[in-house]
């Protein structure tokens, strides 16, 4: 099965030349790619603190524009609470509602107790 | 009685090969591990039942049109597709529709760690072509390091046809054995303080950088590396029917309806292309080592690397260097792997999200790194 190895048939087949300048393109190509990203937070974050500073937005000073996944995850659950009007502490007033019974024979406990004949 | 004879004659049973047995029971064991253990199912039962279908002796030749070489079969025209290359950017398409970059945007200099992990194509090209592979078989070969089905079917299809049906059962066996091969590599290189890492969450990344990525991948990855533009083209094309946010149904078919419909028919019909009388032979057995080799480089060169930049990082900067093993592009099952380590390591570090950067980075790699071998190979030819 490894009858054909041969190291030189990497040289004769331009193996080296290949892979090393491959290599080195792919990594120049995702590192371009990875340089772009990073600036155009910074592109974003300027343009975004420009439109903040012309509606006199005190934000537009903030040092870091950024949302942590940390603090999204608490405005998500906020709202949600919010929404669902779910609450952990009960207010002080009591909201019982009382409820008008009107008098009648058939619902009357005195009808319903037995009757003692009078002596 | 004639009759009688020539039907026996047609039967399995008079033509069946120890070839048909041994990729009958691989075609069995890929069922099996898909069910049992589910290794990327969605793959290892359309391939592993290809591979029935495909190992079911016949008499071969006599113009009955059933096997998937034969010319005017229906398995012939479905395979079609994996042989011209037009199953792999429809691939593309449903997984940029299904892909988020946020993690990505987010730490952009996790892109490298899916740059460092394409060390294994070019390893295991040099390595094919020292036992003997022309050297655009050996390309072909080397392209399993990515880790990348559909780029491995696409380059082959485009550089050595012959090889598609060994080069693309091993890819794909590869990512379905993602949860096999990686660990002990990954524990291998790492010490348990390293695995312990706690990286900084990512930021939120907004809808512009969303949509605009997209855009600029495509521009600054294809003029680099022409050759990977009907896998990198489908794959941003896809990734904005998604960000856009207007084109919801689009998007919603991409990564749904058309990537299952083309994931069955790339999977039976790979599956079947292992046609024993053609299949089994010493340079599918040398495919399948040299695959694995790829593979084990890859991940090891995606954790050394990811090492190596926590030595210019400092703080809650510095990377898990597991998440290097991500740079290969098995989306999202290397992600899981570091996923479930780390969570082995302690139970409170969730690197999923981390690892997604690298992960999807090895896509954009990988198919860069096949563009680049097309561009070459092609010249030289």
């Amino acid at each position: 099965m490894f009858e054909n190895f041969d190291l030189n048939n990497i040289i004769t087949g331009d193996g080296i030349f290949i892979s090393v300048v491959g290599y080195v393109v792919v990594f120049a190509a995702l590192f371009l790619l990875s340089v772009f990203i990073s600036n155009l937070k910074n592109i974003l974050n300027f343009l975004q603190r420009k439109k903040l500073r012309e509606e006199g937005h005190y934000a537009a000073e903030f040092e870091n524009l950024d949302i942590t996944g940390e603090i999204n995850a608490a405005i998500a659950t906020a709202l949600y609470l919010y929404m669902e009007e779910a609450h952990d502490i009960e207010s002080a007033v009591l909201t019982i509602k009382r409820i008008k019974k009107d008098y009648s024979p058939w619902s009357s406990k005195l009808y319903g107790l037995r009757q003692f004949p009078r002596k | 009685m004639e009759g009688l004879e020539q039907f026996i004659r047609f039967t399995g049973f008079a033509n069946i090969t120890l070839g048909h047995v041994i990729m009958l029971s691989v075609g069995l064991l890929f069922i099996y591990l898909a069910i049992a253990k589910e290794y990327e199912p969605l793959l290892l039962i359309p391939i592993g039942f290809g591979i029935l279908i495909g190992n079911i002796p016949f008499l071969e030749n006599i113009g009955m049109q059933v096997g998937i070489y034969e010319d005017g079969s229906v398995l012939n025209y479905l395979y079609f597709g994996v042989l011209k290359g037009i199953y792999p950017p429809l691939i593309f398409l449903g997984i940029g529709a299904m892909t988020d970059f946020s993690a990505l945007l987010s730490n952009p200099k996790l892109m490298l760690l899916g740059a460092a992990a394409q060390v294994g194509i070019f390893l295991t090209f040099m390595a094919a072509l020292a036992l003997g592979f022309s050297v655009n078989e050996a390309a072909s070969i080397g392209i399993i390091g990515g880790a990348d089905g559909p780029t491995a079917i696409f380059l082959s299809s485009r550089l050595a046809p012959d090889l598609i049906g060994a080069i693309a059962i091993a890819a794909y066996s590869y990512m379905a054995l993602v949860p096999v091969i990686q660990p002990p590599i990954i524990k291998l290189l790492t010490t348990p303080e390293e695995r312990k890492i706690k990286m900084k969450p990512p930021r939120a990344v907004t809808k512009l950088e969303k949509i605009i990525f997209p855009i600029v991948g495509l521009i600054l990855t294809t003029f680099i590396a022409p050759g990977a533009l009907p896998l990198l083209g489908m794959l941003f094309f896809g990734n904005i029917l998604k960000e856009s946010g207007v084109t919801k149904r689009l998007a919603d078919t991409a990564s749904k309806a058309l990537i299952d419909i083309v994931t069955i028919l790339l999977g039976l019909t790979v599956g079947a292309s292992t046609q024993a009388t053609t299949f089994l032979t010493h340079q599918s057995i040398l495919i399948f080592i040299l695959g694995a080799i790829s593979f084990m480089i890859a991940t090891a060169g995606g954790v050394i690397f990811a090492k190596v930049m926590n030595l210019f990082l400092k703080g809650d900067d510095k990377l898990n260097p597991m998440i290097g093993a991500a740079g290969v592009s098995a989306v999202p099952d290397s992600a899981r792997v570091v996923q479930s380590m780390g969570l082995k390591e302690d139970p409170s570090n969730y690197l999923l999200m981390h690892a997604m950067a690298p992960n999807v980075s090895g896509v954009i790699g990988s198919a860069v790194a096949a563009g680049i071998l097309m561009g070459f190979l092609l010249k030289i030819l």
